[in-house]
């Protein structure tokens, strides 16, 4: 997501009123789909009107659906949901077709989705399940039955290795893999 | 307005522009100035003024509650949801409308539905947490019943049900009283129309889901655990030790102890703070959570519970009696 798109109103995935917890509630309220009767860039709203509105509203019984004619102006349905978004969209011009799949987009989704930058592509209310850090969390056990002070705990090892001491292990290497090939003939 | 009817497909379009098919394009220029015009004749007009959803041409109260209806799965009384969406104000309001054109149309508001619906509700709460949280005492489970009986929580069910726009009130958007007030008075509704079983249903899916991801610890505070916890133990007649059991950078700004509690020579529990005061209380916080199964890790609330629960308050101990 670039810098330009930060005007858009951000948010996490959720969902609302812990939808689907309880029971599932359609989160689309109504429609309204403005359209014209006589126009030519509505007459893929005006073939669904015809078509398909009927059952629409059979199987979709929580959504109240208004139909607004108004003379010589584009198509338009405006989706309203629960959680008070309201979603504008232009259907001028479009086929039956394709209104038929961007309702569909309308009935399922859960407000102005596409509107939405979101933070993350995840969500969690507990982002630790062990609690907060403490210096006992990672604690070695073996340390719980120590005598201290102990060389072995107390050791400084968080050192980098000194260019004498590489250069001490790459001769001892040397030294071993020259006395194999001797002990080899 | 017509000014803004007639700019409005011109910033919109302006706003389109953004983000087409993948590739970005910029903002017009004329967008900013045009809004920034916009907002200031709107503020000299008096603010944003939002319209009332039910004086639009498209409103059909009977539609719109009949779909409130079907959306919740519920089989709701028409009179009786109608008198609960009714407001106070509102039937104020028509009263002296009503006097100034001398008529007179009697109106019932959502009181006592309210009322029913709240007494129900709260009596149900408590007899579901105790069946939920067979460990938790009294005073925890009105905790939690407080909580999710306050306004804040059920002006935010009744929101996200789609009653704001349904409500008949004397103003617009509806203040959090309102709101809360017709979620309850619905309840109540539902109450006369479907009988206890499925309003308690109804109640255990929109409000008590409420807790899901949310520590039920957060809404009982304690004031002191650590006397809390030894009257528990002194009762079982177990031998309660606490005991240091990790101490670091002392006497530094990062102090650390670790406090661990032993019942009977067996941890119980262990907490850290940074004195040890605070340690031991942590602890204690700790052991409590574990006897009154609300850890951390515990099995999430069961929100499947089908019926009223039987009521075990007799049974069931309550820690400041003690």
């Amino acid at each position: 997501m670039s810098n330009s798109h930060l005007f858009m109103k951000s948010g996490f995935v959720r969902a609302p009123l812990q939808n689907g917890v309880g029971r599932y509630v359609p989160q689309l309220q109504r429609i309204v789909l403005k359209f014209c009767k006589t126009h030519g860039g509505s007459r893929g709203i005006r073939d669904f009107i015809e078509q398909d509105l009927v059952e629409f509203a059979k199987q979709n019984p929580s959504v109240v659906v208004y139909l607004k004619p108004r003379r010589h102006r584009s198509p338009v349905a405006v989706a309203e949901y629960l959680n008070g978004d309201r979603v504008w969209m232009s259907l001028h011009q479009k086929s039956h077709s394709e209104i038929t799949k961007w309702i569909e987009v309308l009935r399922t989704q859960q407000g102005d989705v596409s509107a939405t930058r979101l933070r993350k592509y995840q969500f969690t209310d507990h982002p630790s399940i062990q609690g907060p850090w403490t210096p006992f969390t990672f604690k070695d056990p073996e340390l719980n039955v120590a005598q201290l002070p102990d060389p072995k705990f107390g050791a400084n090892d968080r050192l980098p290795m000194t260019a004498t001491d590489k250069l001490r292990i790459m001769f001892e290497k040397q030294k071993i893999s020259e006395d194999n090939v001797k002990t080899g003939e | 307005m017509a000014f803004i009817r007639r700019y409005l497909p011109l910033v919109t379009g302006g706003f389109k522009n953004v983000y087409i098919g993948g590739q970005r394009k910029e903002i017009h220029r004329y967008v900013a100035p045009t809004l920034m015009v916009l907002k200031r004749r709107e503020d000299k007009q008096g603010g944003k003024v939002i319209k009332p959803r039910n004086t639009f041409l498209e409103w059909n109260l009977e539609a719109e509650m009949y779909a409130f209806g079907k959306r919740l799965n519920e089989n709701f009384d028409p009179d009786l949801l109608l008198q609960a969406f009714t407001d106070r104000s509102y039937v104020i309001k028509e009263e002296m409308k009503q006097k100034e054109m001398e008529f007179d149309i009697q109106m019932k508001d959502n009181r006592n539905l309210a009322e029913e619906g709240r007494k129900f509700m709260k009596q149900y709460i408590q007899l579901y947490l105790e069946a939920a949280l067979p460990k938790f005492p009294i005073e925890g489970i009105n905790g939690i019943c407080d909580h999710l009986m306050s306004e804040n929580v059920l002006a935010n069910v009744s929101l996200h049900l789609g009653t704001k726009d349904i409500i008949l009130a004397d103003e617009y958007p509806v203040d959090n009283t309102t709101l809360a007030n017709a979620f309850v008075a619905i309840v109540g509704a539902l109450l006369h129309s479907s009988g206890e079983e499925q309003t308690a249903h109804f109640v255990r899916d929109f409000v008590i889901t409420n807790l899901q991801g949310q520590d039920v610890n957060e809404f009982w505070h304690i004031e002191e655990p650590w006397i809390m916890l030894t009257d528990l133990i002194a009762k079982t007649g177990s031998n309660l030790e606490p005991r240091l059991i990790g101490e670091v950078g002392k006497n530094t700004l990062l102090a650390c102890y670790r406090v661990g509690l032993y019942l009977d020579k067996k941890m119980l529990s262990s907490g850290f703070g940074e004195t040890i005061a605070t340690a031991k209380e942590m602890a204690a916080r700790e052991a409590l959570k574990k006897i009154f199964g609300t850890e951390e890790n515990q099995y999430p609330i069961n929100f499947k519970l089908n019926g009223i629960p039987k009521s075990s308050s007799k049974s069931r101990y309550q820690v400041s009696a003690s």
